[in-house]
């Protein structure tokens, strides 16, 4: 199937250390591919540069046929990749419901691209889903966690962008959350969404994801369906620190 | 007396156009510029100029300030669109002693140390409006639609935008804000309102020169918004409303010698700051009561 997102050599180097080594990785339509490795591998930076927040050293990243290195991050944005961070970044002094009404715009007029009703109904329609609906008028810093988690998928939901880069979005939520995280994830590949996650819990990248990379030191070591990579022992001892690539 | 309290209440309306204008930067932007005073004179000087050598039609001069203002609002926004936080203090306190030289040695535009005199009573669409209380009303009329105008930009796309880059930067970009167009308009827009306050504040007092845009302007100016509430709508104007009226209600305690009144005045400043930092950090109209902002 012809990837959405493509990536080919992609480097970035922070000094003598070299963070990302000839990256290589395909994001394909409706699929979920899972970025894993150990602290420090790379994943975040792929995201980084990805999402234009960090200038790649080498390499390309294409959306369809846009090459998006050299763009910056709302440009990118807009052109269809959301994404969410390891440590949520949500607007704290906003209401949940405009926390995610902001997600949605992209100019600072009062037209938007997209009719308003539409975009409203999408707010809405990603807060039920989410199960926030009720606490749509609560400021977002006084949201447990659980639920800022959500709210960090609500955003990412109401865009519609067809890829999402979603970092670590389920660490730390309790079993029946994670539940809820991983159906809401599911629908939205089903519904022909493409979603890329770096995630720590294995039993979430087993239960979720279609495609698995392993990243190890910046540079990609395997890459496979999830009974693969997950039962290769050579990753696991990597994985966990007993074994360096 | 109540010419007096007319004088006053002219100089709250003003002082709230200033503060709810700075409000829009730090409040809602989180841009933290301490040369908002450079702002203020830009658009007083060049709303005097207008009244003296065009019309002094108060609706023609704030628009000469305001577009004096937001233009000269460019210096500002250059570093704002380069360097935030104490960085972004730093330059702006450089921007502020610049401007202060730039006015005191501007020539016939400022009039240097001496200032402008002679700037004409206000007439709006051809009606006297330099009498006390017309004015008042004029001045009121321009708080009021400031206050409109900032209420629903801040409502709106323009606020929420504002307000996620306050809140993080790299989350608003990440969701397709364009920051340093967001920046700019924010300064834009504050920095010309401030030019309509600093044209009102030409007429009121017929007389402008550069003691008036000093660093110690822009500091209260500050005070003056985060007493009342950063962010919020109605703050900037209680903030503006409480250090305005202050030193006036200390002329009427009879224990407070006339010639102590400065001294006592920046004393209850000091303390009032430190207070309502400790127990209500978000100001006096603030949302969060006796809890830090996150």
């Amino acid at each position: 199937m012809t990837p959405v997102l493509g990536i080919r050599g992609l480097v970035k180097r922070f000094g003598g250390l070299l963070a990302v080594e000839g990256f290589d990785f395909d994001l394909v339509p409706g699929l979920i591919t899972a970025l894993i490795g150990p602290n420090g591998a790379g994943k975040t930076t792929v995201f980084n540069m990805v999402t234009g927040v960090l200038a790649a050293d080498g390499g390309t990243v294409h959306l369809g046929d846009r090459a998006l290195l050299g763009m910056r991050p709302h440009q990118v944005a807009r052109l269809g990749v959301a994404r969410t961070f390891q440590d949520l970044r949500l607007f704290g002094h906003m209401t949940v419901r405009d926390n995610v009404l902001a997600s949605t715009e992209r100019t600072p007029w009062f037209w938007q691209r997209g009719r308003g009703a539409s975009r409203h109904a999408r707010v809405e329609a990603a807060l039920e889903r989410t199960g926030l609906s009720a606490r749509a008028g609560e400021r977002a810093a006084d949201l447990a966690y659980a639920d800022a988690k959500f709210l960090s998928l609500a955003r990412v939901l109401a865009t519609e962008a067809p890829v999402w880069l979603l970092d670590e979005p389920a660490s730390g939520l309790d079993p029946a959350s994670r539940d809820r995280f991983c159906g809401l994830l599911r629908a939205a590949a089903g519904a022909g969404t493409t979603i890329c996650l770096i995630e720590h819990n294995l039993d979430i990248v087993a239960a979720l994801s279609d495609r698995i990379a392993f990243l190890d030191r910046g540079r990609k070591l395997a890459e496979g369906d999830p009974q693969t990579i997950l039962r290769d022992p050579e990753l696991a001892a990597i994985y966990f620190g007993e074994r360096r690539a | 007396m109540s010419a007096y309290l007319v004088n006053l209440g002219t100089l709250v309306a003003i002082f709230g156009i200033l503060a709810a204008s700075l409000n829009v930067l730090i409040g809602y932007g989180g841009i933290f510029s301490i040369a908002h005073a450079v702002f203020f004179g830009v658009g007083a000087y060049a709303g005097a100029q207008a009244a003296m050598l065009v019309s002094p039609d108060v609706l023609l001069c704030c628009a000469c300030g305001a577009v004096a203002a937001g233009a000269a609002s460019l210096a500002l926004a250059i570093p704002a669109l380069r360097v935030r936080g104490e960085y972004l203090v730093a330059a702006s306190l450089g921007l502020q002693m610049l401007a202060v030289t730039v006015f005191t040695s501007g020539g016939q535009v400022t009039g240097g140390m001496g200032g402008l005199v002679g700037i004409p009573g206000p007439t709006l669409l051809g009606i006297d409006v330099s009498g006390p209380l017309p004015f008042l009303g004029v001045c009121g009329a321009a708080l009021l639609g400031t206050l409109v105008l900032v209420g629903v930009l801040m409502r709106g796309s323009f606020g929420r935008g504002l307000t996620a880059l306050r809140d993080s930067e790299s989350a608003a970009e990440a969701f397709g804000k364009d920051v340093r167009v967001l920046k700019a308009l924010a300064v834009a827009l504050g920095c010309a309102l401030a030019g309509v306050a600093g044209t009102l504040f030409a007429f009121g007092q017929q007389f402008v020169n550069v003691e008036t845009f000093t660093l110690e302007q822009s500091t209260l100016l500050m005070a003056m918004v985060i007493i009342g509430g950063a962010g919020t709508l109605a703050g900037p104007v209680a903030g503006a409303a409480l250090l305005m009226l202050l030193p006036a209600l200390l002329t009427f305690l009879p224990f407070v010698p006339p010639t102590e009144i400065g001294a006592v005045q920046q004393g209850i400043y000091g303390l009032l700051m430190v207070l309502l930092m400790l127990f209500r950090p978000a100001g006096i109209m603030g949302l969060a009561t006796g809890r830090r902002v996150s």
